[in-house]
C-alpha cells in the first residue's frame, strides 16, 4: 500500500501553487501612469455592462468615477497612487487587481566624475535633479577611444561607480554616458573629458591648530595627506592654507609648495582663529574642497589679580565719594606678576582723574566743569 | 665633501660608518665633486620649472592655434578617433607600472627623444601660417622648446647617462607622406598639439619623481659601480 503522507503532502503542495499563482496574477501587476494623465482600467474580462465595485485601498470608489464597469480617473496626481481592485456586483469576487503608481518621466541626470586617486583611476556619481516617483534604473557606459571600459558599480554610496586607469598620460579624451530609465521614459547625459582635467583630491585630514607657548602672536598648523591619495611620493600634493579670526570676515592665505604644517606668525593675541586647508596635485587638476575647520587661539598670559591693586592704591576712594562704586566681581587668583607694573600705572592714573574729578565737585560745587580746578575761587554754593 | 643629504640627524654611527666605507674606495672612486651631485638636483628642478612654463605657454599657443585652424578644432568636446597618421608622433600615453619602474636613465631617455622630435615638428610647421603674431608665438615656443631638450642633456651628462643618438625615426619632412588635404593637415597639427601637450603634463611627473631620486642615489650608483 502506497504511504498516504507524501501523497497527502502532494495535494496540500498543488493547491497551494495553484492557489498562489492565481493570486499572483492578480496581485503582482504594477501599473504606471503619467501625471495628469487619464487613465481607464477595465475590471479583468468583465462585460461593459457588468455590476462591479472598485475600491481604491481597500476604500469604495463612487459610481461617478465610473463609465459602466470602468473606472475613469481624469489628470491624475501623486495621491491617487495605490492599489486598485475590482469585484463582482453580487458575489464579491475579486475580479482585477492593480497598483496604480502615478510618477513622472526622468529628466535629464546630473552626472559627475572625478579622480580623487590619481593615478589610480577615477570614480563617476550621478543623481536626478528630481524625483520621479516611481523605480529608475541606471546605466552608465565609458569609451575611451575606440576601448570600452567597465565601471564597477560601488555598493555605497549607491549612485556611483569606479574604473581603474589602465594607461597613464593618455591623449585621448573619456567618454562616459549615463543613461537612466523607468517606465514612462528615459533620458541621458554624456560628460567628456581629458585625464588630467578631473583630478580633484579629497580635503587633507586631520588638521591640527594649536598655539605655540610664550608666543602670543603664533600658532602651529599641521595636516596630513587625503588618505585617498595613494602616491604622494611621485604625485606630491600642494597645499592651500586660510586663516582669519572669529571676528572679521577677511581671509588670509598662504600657498605652501610642499610640507604639511606652517606655523601663523601675524597671528592677532588673543582673538580665536578659524583655520582651514586645501589640496592640490602639483601640477594638474584643481583644489580640493576646504578641509573641516579648526579653532585655535594664539598663547596668551594669565591675567593678574585686580582688586587687591585697587584697596592698596586709594583705600579713601569709597568713603570720598558717598556714591555706592558697585563691587568688583571675586577676580581670578593672580598667576604672574610681568603685568603689575603697567596695570598699576594705568589703575593709578584713573584713579588720579577719578580723585581730582571728585576734588573739584566738592570745591566749585559741581555743573561749573568749565572751571579748571588750579584756579582756586569759585563762587560759594550751599552744599547739597 | 660628500653628499650626505636625507641622513637623520642624530644618526652619527650611520656617518661614521658611511664616511668611513666611502674613503676606504677613495682612491678607487674618480674625484666625487660635491658641486656635481648638487648641479643634478638644481638642473633637474630647473628642467622641472621649464616643463611648468612651456606648459602655461603652450595653453596660450595651443588656443590662438586652434582658432587659426577654426572648427571643429577649438571646439572643447572634440575627441576626434586617433588616425594612424597620428601614430608616428611619440606618444607620452604609458603602462602605470611600466612608468613607476622606468629607471632613471629610461626617464630621461624618452623625455629627451620625445622633445627632440615634436621640436622637428613644430619646426616643420607651415612658415606661413596664420597671423605675425601667431607665428611669433609659435617661434618662441620653439626656442623654449628647444632649451627643453639642452635642458634635459644637460641633467643625463650631469648624470653620466649618454645622449639618445638621435631622434627616433626619419625627420618629419622626408619620412612622412604629405597631407593629401586640408582638413588631414589641420588634424596631424591637432594631435601635434595634444601630444605636446600630454608630453609636458607627463615630464612635469618624471621630473617630479627625479627631484625625489637622483641626489643621494646618485652617490650610491657610483661607489656601487665601483665594487663597494
Amino acid at each position: 500500500m502506497a504511504n498516504p503522507i507524501p501523497s497527502a503532502c502532494c495535494v496540500v503542495l498543488a493547491v497551494v501553487v495553484v492557489y498562489a499563482q492565481r493570486h499572483s496574477q492578480q496581485d503582482s501587476h504594477i501599473q504606471y501612469e503619467r501625471v495628469g494623465a487619464d487613465v481607464t482600467m477595465k475590471c479583468g474580462s468583465m462585460d461593459w455592462d457588468a455590476a462591479v465595485t472598485w475600491t481604491a485601498n481597500g476604500t469604495d470608489i463612487d459610481d461617478s468615477h465610473l463609465n459602466g464597469s470602468y473606472l475613469i480617473l481624469k489628470n491624475v496626481d501623486l495621491t491617487q497612487s495605490g492599489q486598485y481592485s475590482c469585484y463582482e456586483g453580487s458575489s464579491w469576487h475579486l475580479k482585477y487587481q492593480t497598483n496604480l503608481r502615478v510618477g513622472v518621466p526622468p529628466k535629464e541626470p546630473v552626472l559627475m566624475c572625478r579622480s580623487n586617486n590619481y593615478p589610480k583611476g577615477f570614480y563617476c556619481s550621478w543623481h536626478l535633479p528630481s524625483p520621479t516617483y516611481i523605480p529608475n534604473s541606471f546605466n552608465i557606459s565609458v569609451i575611451h577611444g575606440t576601448r570600452e571600459m567597465v565601471c564597477e558599480k560601488d555598493i555605497f554610496p549607491k549612485n556611483r561607480c569606479h574604473i581603474r586607469y589602465l594607461q597613464l598620460f593618455s591623449t585621448v579624451k573619456y567618454k562616459v554616458t549615463l543613461t537612466v530609465t523607468n517606465a514612462l521614459g528615459k533620458n541621458s547625459t554624456t560628460l567628456t573629458f581629458d585625464e588630467f582635467a578631473i583630478v580633484k583630491p579629497d580635503p587633507p585630514e586631520s588638521v591640527v591648530a594649536k598655539p605655540v607657548p610664550n608666543n602670543p602672536r603664533r600658532l602651529e598648523v599641521s595636516w596630513q595627506n587625503p588618505s585617498s591619495w595613494p602616491d604622494p611620493e611621485s604625485f606630491p600634493l600642494k597645499f592651500f592654507l586660510r586663516y582669519r579670526p572669529l571676528i572679521l570676515d577677511q581671509w588670509q592665505h598662504v600657498e605652501l609648495s610642499d610640507g604639511t604644517s606652517h606655523t601663523i606668525t601675524d597671528a592677532y593675541a588673543g582673538k580665536e582663529y578659524i583655520i582651514q586647508v586645501a589640496a592640490k596635485d602639483n601640477d594638474i587638476g584643481t583644489w580640493s574642497d576646504w578641509s573641516v575647520a579648526v579653532h585655535a587661539t594664539p598663547w596668551t598670559e594669565e591675567p593678574k589679580h585686580l582688586t587687591t591693586e585697587i584697596q592698596i592704591i586709594d583705600p579713601h576712594l569709597s568713603q570720598r565719594s558717598g556714591d555706592n562704586l558697585p563691587q568688583p566681581p571675586p577676580p581670578p587668583p593672580p598667576h604672574s606678576l610681568r603685568t603689575l607694573p603697567v596695570l598699576s600705572l594705568f589703575i593709578s592714573s584713573i584713579l588720579h582723574t577719578l580723585r581730582t574729578y571728585h576734588a573739584s565737585r566738592h570745591r566749585c560745587g559741581g555743573g561749573q566743569s568749565h572751571h579748571p580746578p588750579s584756579r582756586g575761587t569759585c563762587p560759594k554754593k550751599p552744599r547739597r | 665633501m660628500l653628499n650626505v643629504a636625507g641622513e637623520p640627524p642624530g644618526d652619527s654611527w650611520g656617518i661614521f660608518a658611511f664616511l668611513c666605507a666611502a674613503l676606504c674606495n677613495l682612491p678607487t672612486v674618480p674625484a666625487l665633486n660635491g658641486t656635481e651631485e648638487l648641479g643634478a638636483g638644481q638642473s633637474i628642478q630647473k628642467t622641472y620649472d621649464l616643463t611648468r612654463y612651456l606648459e602655461h605657454q603652450l595653453r596660450t599657443l595651443a588656443g590662438t592655434y586652434l582658432n587659426y585652424l577654426g572648427p571643429p578644432f577649438n571646439e572643447p568636446d572634440f575627441n576626434p578617433p586617433r588616425l594612424a597618421r597620428a601614430e608616428r608622433l611619440p606618444s607620452a600615453t604609458v603602462d602605470l607600472d611600466l612608468w613607476r619602474g622606468l629607471t632613471d636613465n629610461a626617464r630621461l631617455a624618452a623625455n629627451y627623444r620625445a622633445y627632440s622630435r615634436l621640436l622637428k615638428y613644430l619646426r616643420g610647421l607651415d612658415s606661413q601660417v596664420g597671423t605675425v603674431e601667431l607665428r611669433h608665438r609659435l617661434g618662441h615656443f620653439c626656442s623654449s622648446l628647444q632649451g627643453l631638450v639642452l635642458s634635459i642633456a644637460g641633467v643625463m651628462s650631469s648624470l653620466g647617462y649618454p645622449l639618445p643618438a638621435g631622434p627616433a625615426g626619419p625627420p618629419p619632412s622626408s619620412g612622412t607622406p604629405a597631407a593629401p588635404n586640408d582638413f588631414l593637415k589641420k588634424m596631424d597639427d591637432f594631435w601635434l598639439l595634444k601630444e605636446l601637450q600630454t608630453w609636458l603634463w607627463r615630464s612635469a611627473k618624471d621630473f617630479n619623481r627625479l627631484k625625489k631620486k637622483v641626489p643621494p642615489a646618485v652617490v650610491t650608483l657610483r661607489i656601487e659601480a665601483r665594487g663597494f
